[in-house]
């Protein structure tokens, strides 16, 4: 494995909107923006107890992005692993009222949607960049 | 009077209860089968039975939150997990839910070998045919825990 990688920790909350555009964001990442240079972890085998996924986050830096407040990925990592190196809130980019909609599934997302986890996903590389910068 | 306020009362408590099955999806981000896991979970919870089951942040719940936990301690739950690890049926049991049945994506995609469901980011058509066919058994055993505890009420 490359020395110059970031992980990506995803809330992907199934209760709002903010879960949906933090999955959506993370994965365009992970498959087309920083494809060589990020590492998606997946939250739910991450706290299960997911060995490796807990070892990576102790290694290497890691950014959470949160849907909402709650911020579960973020306090996740911090429990299991270690700091993160950098966090993303959706609910401090866009509004926490927008953020806790129950719009979830991809089929009833709208352009606007799409466009929101553009703005995220760009926000994820310039954090990758800096991290991997340093 | 009084007996018949605090029937009404537990009556409406239990008929609540009854009501609040809860659906919980992996949503592992990794790979194709938690996103079906996930989509299949949302069109149960938001389509098929809106009235009567919903779903909760597996995320939230496993934070040990009190709020979270609270959701689905000594409910009735139906996990729908994407691989072999379980994540979302081991969790909610040791977060206090009664869960009655357990489903993995990858059983269900034995019976669609050779097809190709889409990515973690976006599924196929085929995809989401086999996410809504799924949603319908998954909904129909629902129905049938329903009318089975009805029956124990």
């Amino acid at each position: 494995m490359s020395d110059k990688q970031v992980g990506v920790i995803s809330c992907s909350g199934e209760e709002c909107l903010g879960g949906t555009l933090s999955r959506l964001a993370t994965r365009k990442v992970m498959e087309n923006l920083r494809s060589k240079e990020v590492v998606t972890l997946c939250l739910p085998l991450y706290i299960a107890g997911g060995d490796e996924e807990r070892e990576f986050a102790r290694e290497y830096p890691v950014i959470s992005v949160d849907g909402c407040d709650k911020c579960c990925a973020k306090r996740a990592t911090v429990k299991y692993s270690n700091e993160v190196k950098d966090s993303i809130n959706l609910s401090e980019i866009f509004s926490q009222e927008m953020m806790l909609a129950n719009i979830v599934s991809g089929r009833d997302l709208k352009e606007e949607h799409y466009e929101m986890a553009d703005q995220v996903a760009d926000e994820i590389c310039r954090k990758v960049d800096q991290i991997l910068a340093e | 009077m009084i007996l018949r306020v605090i029937s009404l009362y537990l009556n409406e408590r239990w008929m609540n209860f009854m009501a609040n099955i809860k659906v919980i999806p992996c949503s592992g981000i990794g790979k194709v089968f938690g996103l079906m896991a996930r989509e299949t979970v949302l069109q149960v919870t938001n389509k098929l039975l809106k009235d009567t089951t919903e779903t909760v942040c597996l995320a939230h719940l496993v934070t040990g939150d009190y709020e979270a936990k609270e959701k689905v301690e000594g409910f009735t739950c139906i996990t729908v997990d994407g691989c072999p690890a379980l994540c979302s049926a081991k969790s909610v049991e040791l977060a206090g839910g009664i869960v009655k049945k357990k489903y993995r994506v990858i059983d269900e995609m034995r019976q669609h070998k050779g097809i190709n469901a889409g990515t973690g980011t976006e599924l196929t058509d085929d995809g989401w045919l086999i996410v809504d066919e799924f949603a319908m058994k998954i909904s129909e055993k629902i129905v049938e825990i329903i009318e089975e505890e009805q029956k124990n009420v």
